[in-house]
């Protein structure tokens, strides 16, 4: 399987602290990767990097076998990377149309956006009927489901997702968890999920990266870390 | 009665195009463009050369106000507000940016146009008389309708435009536009640029009724500050709601408060302090700025 995302030994810093010493992360085509770790671990720092949001220190990330690093953030997007930021970033005084529409900033093709468009009301049928109703006054559940499907809006290759179950109530975690999958399964998209839930990361991802201070503490497998003791003991414990 | 309206509508209609462009750069970059007055001031003596100096059409002249306006405004986002964002982390240096550029403008007014109170001819003749109840000259009313022709267009370009959605956005949440692939430094200097055009606009309406003079630039400042402060910092709506409680505060004021001398701005400052010590966000002021 061909990577379409390889992050090489990267390093960043706010100001003179470090928040990635020396992080190397794949990506396969079509793959739904977890990125596990407590909070202020880097793992959003890593997507800020992805995105060109923060730049490197040292390292290099190459997506679909070129250098993505260094490339400015809408030019990132351009080429197929899409964020779903943490603490979601909705545009508040916007419908949830203008916010879908956004999502489709960098594309012209205004009949194809159309067709995205409508298969993202379709996947998320409430967003239908909020159509025109100003995206602060939803939930937070809701306003997941908005910022996903503005993502989806760039049809993007590889979709970056920083904690998309932050905040949400119990019961709506699951409904993402399930969009989460049924977008890797009908979408050619790949997935790159960043999580503090880690039970429900590890259950919906076939691959694993478990983040501690800066650096990858453990890979592997998702249902082999999901019953790894180490996993187990620092990441599953709370929430069993 | 229908006259202060009416007088209040049309001056309205002008303050909410200032007030527009304002609150627009606002919003866009953080920064309170002290100069948007000169840039007023500019626009009218732009349209001013065009049409007295030159023999051109109105038209004309209103173009070119908007087109050098724009320019203007770009160039200064660019060459002077962006670096200057860039390097300072600190709200006071774009404010002292902004007011060096209003003393820079003031100097190249003076220089280009020198400091004669200059005017337009009228562009039409004739005075409305509804039976004495609405007086109005004729280039008033068409002046007047076309500033409300502008705002609407104006509103509609930003809630239905690809750029227009582009700016809200950017004002709402700029790390969330950069990653819907917004490229943000292409798009503050348009929004300074559209800004900056809408000053120029004003300027060549307003000099063919009451022409323009240097020394209306600080004045024109501080009223559309006074705008974006009562309609709420920011918000489209709020600018517009600012201007015409403006015009029409200045046009009640002028009618009622004249056998008490020029005392109308005095209330006007003492209403604003009071209401603004109960609603310090505005009329629509919202917590994004
Ligand atoms: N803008 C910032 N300025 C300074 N330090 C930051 C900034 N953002 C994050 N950090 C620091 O970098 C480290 C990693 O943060 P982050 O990547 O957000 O972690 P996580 O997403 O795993 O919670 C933390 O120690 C955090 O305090
Ligand atoms: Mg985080």
């Amino acid at each position: 399987m061909t990577n379409i995302l390889s992050v090489e030994n990267i390093e960043l810093y706010y100001d003179h602290i470090y928040a990635l010493k020396g992080v190397s992360i794949d990506v396969a085509e079509g793959e739904t990767v977890a990125l596990i770790g407590a909070n202020g671990a880097g793992k959003s720092s890593i997507l800020r990097a992805i995105t060109g949001l923060r730049p490197l220190k040292s390292g290099r990330i190459l997506y679909q076998g070129e250098r993505l690093d260094g490339a400015s953030a809408s030019d990132i997007v351009r080429r197929g990377i899409s964020m779903v930021p943490e603490g979601r970033r909705a545009f508040p005084l916007m419908s949830v149309k203008d916010n879908l529409l956004m999502g489709a900033f960098t594309r012209t093709d205004k009949a194809e956006i159309e067709q995205t468009l409508e298969s993202v009301l379709t996947r998320f049928p409430r967003l239908r009927e909020r159509y025109h109703q100003q995206a602060s006054t939803m939930s937070g559940g809701e306003q997941q489901m908005m910022v996903i499907g503005r993502a989806l809006m760039a049809r993007p290759k590889l979709l970056l997702l920083d904690e998309p179950s932050l905040g949400i109530a119990p019961k709506l975690v699951q409904d993402i968890a399930r969009a989460i999958v049924a977008i890797s399964r009908d979408e050619k998209v790949s997935i790159l999920l960043v999580e503090q839930n880690s039970r429900m990361a590890l259950s919906i991802s076939n691959r694993a990266y478990a983040l501690s201070t800066g650096s990858i503490a453990l890979s592997g497998n998702s249902r082999e870390l999901m019953n790894d003791d180490r996993i187990k003991a620092a990441y599953l414990g709370g929430e069993l | 009665m229908e006259q202060i309206i009416a007088n209040g509508l049309y001056l309205g209609a002008q303050y909410a195009l200032i007030a527009l462009g304002l609150t627009l750069i606002f919003s866009l970059m953080n920064v309170l463009n002290f100069a948007h007055g000169q840039m007023y001031v500019f626009g009218g003596f732009v349209t001013y050369t065009v049409v007295v100096q030159l023999g051109l059409p109105f038209i004309v002249g209103l173009f070119a106000s908007a087109i050098v306006l724009a320019i203007m405004g770009a160039a200064i986002e660019k060459f002077l507000f962006a670096p200057v964002i860039r390097r300072s982390k600190r709200d006071e240096s774009t404010m002292l940016l902004a007011a060096g550029i209003a003393f820079f403008l003031d100097a190249v007014i003076l220089l280009a146009f020198g400091e004669k109170q200059r005017g337009v001819p009228k562009i039409v003749n004739g005075v409305f008389n509804w039976d004495m109840r609405i007086i109005m000259p004729y280039d008033r009313i068409l002046i007047g309708v076309l500033a409300i022709l502008l705002i609407v267009v104006f509103i509609g370009f930003m809630n239905y435009s690809r750029t227009g959605r582009a700016m809200r956005a950017l004002a709402q949440d700029k790390m969330a536009a950069q990653l819907m692939g917004v490229n943000v430094a292409r798009y503050s200097m348009i929004g300074f640029a559209l800004g900056a055009m809408l000053a120029g606009l004003v300027g060549g309406l307003l000099v063919t009724i009451t022409g323009v003079n240097l020394g209306m630039g600080g004045p024109t400042s501080v009223k559309a500050f006074l705008m974006i402060m009562i309609g709420g910092a920011g918000v489209i709506s709020g600018a517009i709601a600012g201007g015409f409680i403006l015009g029409m505060m200045e046009s009640v004021g002028l009618t009622v408060l004249s056998a008490y001398g020029d005392i109308t701005y005095l209330v006007i400052f003492a209403t604003l302090m009071v209401f603004l010590a109960v609603r310090p966000q505005g009329l629509m002021g919202k917590p994004w700025g």
